[in-house]
């Protein structure tokens, strides 16, 4: 998910600068009437100056946008097979469009606005602290549990020497998830009891945000 | 079943976005009033868990894509309604703004659908189901593969609902009326999502069958039902339940008699969530396959959904009672926490 490349003047601008931009440019789009194309064009070339800007490579583009847009494209073709006719496809169109500019405008975001900076943006929006806390924590572990479920696998595969059958490869993953379950409660104990044992009394205190 | 941006309109995600926003109010007010300092690392793990959990993949018969756990129902099951409620909100954040994963103003409707149907009309429908078999651990599990079931049908039938109003001519600002037809759209929904509601209910089942046999501690007990708390409850999980019973019934209250060609129901795609290839993480796209050749007269259309409604239904009471066959009963009986 990262890409390489150095802070640009998008990732200078202040967190919540880039935010309301990005609402800005959301909204735009659904607010213009569907059959103004200009108008889409031109929101698409400031979402593309953007990305320019931030340095984002057009390759990780094309390659987010190839697995995206099959999903659109089925709520978008649902409309014209659902309802029929000529109003069916342009509501279609318009919702394929809008949805490929917002989701642009998204990846322009996630490029330019690291977790941190947004957990201490929404904090000073008076997002509520047990929230905030929660989503750090599960950040935080998030990842650890990604490399828990990797190792589990590869575990799992060394040890059933290529057996791949349907319902095995079923009951396998249940029980990967299973096991997950039980050791990811247990660290969260542990977790639990180191965090009592640093003076932890269910108050999220945070340093003066940097961001 | 991330709902991606500009499929809603301003006024339904404003809508959508008010009612979760309640919710998730509400849920950290209950929170906060139990369990003081230990909700943080619990929720934050449970949350964690289920993004973790979604990294599984399970294969899909005759389709080269596979699919992944949802989770509402599980997270609800270990942590209870409140936390798996926020558990689950916290997953469809973190996946929007840091994987772009979901549409940021359909962030409310996509909460709204897999974090309160999800845990608290699972948690209800749970309960319910549970209370009614006597709490050991089949009703549990039973419970569990139900609950999952009913809360992904109730989801697809509030879906849409939501792209109903959002297509309607008012709520779009403009005069044009569109004719929508929604018995169409629910035929086409619900045939997707009662095969992935079975899909659902089965890795829910088989992994609560499974942690209720090596720890059974940690998956909650049955909460007694007083009156008061019992009758809402009752009253939630029967919402829920016609929710779904209405996305069957939907496409027979329809008229027919425009002329217009049926759509292709698609009754044997399977689940379709894709998940992304490569290192990198998470990203999982659903892909309803519209397979040619259902195209036919609208008789087929309303035949499918009840097959597919049958089918649901008989795959999910089966595997409820198989999973429950394969625990030796006497030993794990859920004992409370602590």
């Amino acid at each position: 998910m990262t890409v390489e490349s150095g802070p640009t003047v998008c990732h200078r601008l202040p967190a919540g600068l880039k935010l309301l931009l990005v609402a800005l440019v959301i909204a735009a789009g659904l607010a213009i009437p569907a059959e103004n194309w200009p108008a889409h064009g031109m929101l698409a070339a400031l979402v593309f100056a953007g990305h320019t800007f931030a340095g984002i490579p057009l390759r990780y583009l094309l390659r987010r946008l190839a697995l995206f847009l099959p999903l659109l494209l089925t709520f978008a073709l649902s409309l014209p097979l659902s309802q029929g006719g000529d109003r069916g496809w342009e509501l279609g169109t318009a919702i394929a469009l809008r949805g490929s500019l917002a989701f642009l405008s998204m990846l322009w975001l996630i490029h330019v606005l690291p977790f941190p900076q947004l957990l201490a943006t929404l904090r000073r929006y008076h997002c509520p602290s047990v929230l905030l806390a929660m989503m750090a924590f599960m950040y935080r572990f998030s990842f650890l549990l990604f490399h828990e479920v990797e190792r589990m696998t590869a575990a799992r595969r060394a040890r059933s020497f290529g057996r791949t059958g349907f319902w095995f490869r079923w009951k396998v993953g249940a029980q990967v998830i299973g096991m997950l379950l039980i050791r990811s409660m247990r660290r969260a104990e542990r977790v639990h009891g180191a965090m009592l044992a640093r003076g932890w009394t269910g108050d999220v205190r945070v340093l003066e945000d940097k961001a | 079943m991330h709902i991606p941006d500009a499929v809603l309109s301003p006024a339904v995600c404003a809508g959508t976005g008010v009612l979760s926003t309640a919710a998730v109010g509400y849920s950290v007010f209950r929170l906060r009033s139990s369990l003081a300092d230990r909700t943080v690392p619990m929720t934050g793990m449970a949350a964690a868990l289920i993004f973790a959990g979604q990294m599984v993949n399970f294969p899909l018969p005759f389709l080269p894509v596979s699919g992944h756990l949802l989770g509402g129902v599980l997270a609800a099951a270990l942590v209870g309604p409140w936390a798996g409620c926020l558990a689950v909100t916290l997953v469809l954040v973190v996946q929007c703004f840091v994987f772009a994963d979901g549409g940021v103003t359909t962030l409310g409707a996509n909460i709204l659908h897999m974090a309160v149907i999800g845990a608290w009309g699972g948690s209800a429908v749970m309960n319910a189901v549970r209370n009614l078999l006597g709490g050991d651990a089949r009703a549990t599990i039973i419970g569990s593969v139900v609950a999952s079931w009913l809360s992904v049908m109730a989801a697809a039938a509030l879906f849409c609902l939501e792209f109903a109003l959002s297509c309607w001519g008012p709520l779009r600002g403009s005069s044009e009326a569109v004719n929508f037809d929604l018995a169409r759209i629910f035929t086409l929904m619900v045939s997707y999502h009662s095969l992935i509601g079975i899909g659902e209910g089965l890795i829910t089942g088989m992994v609560v069958s499974f942690v209720l046999r090596q720890e059974p501690s940690l998956i909650r007990p049955a909460e007694p039902s007083t009156h008061l708390v019992g009758a809402g409850r009752l009253a939630f999980a029967g919402c829920i339940a016609a929710m779904a019973v209405a996305a069957f019934l939907a496409p027979f209250a329809s008229e027919y008699d425009d002329g217009l060609e049926a759509i292709g129901t698609t009754q044997f795609a399977e689940r379709m969530e894709q998940e992304r290839q490569g290192p990198a993480l998470l990203s999982d796209y659903e892909i309803p396959l519209p397979i040619a050749g259902w195209k036919e007269s609208p008789v087929w259309a309303k035949v499918s959904v009840s097959l597919a409604g049958i089918l649901g239904t008989a795959a999910t009471l089966g595997i409820a009672l198989a999973l429950g066959r394969l625990i030796p009963r006497p030993q794990i009986v859920p004992q409370p926490a602590e």
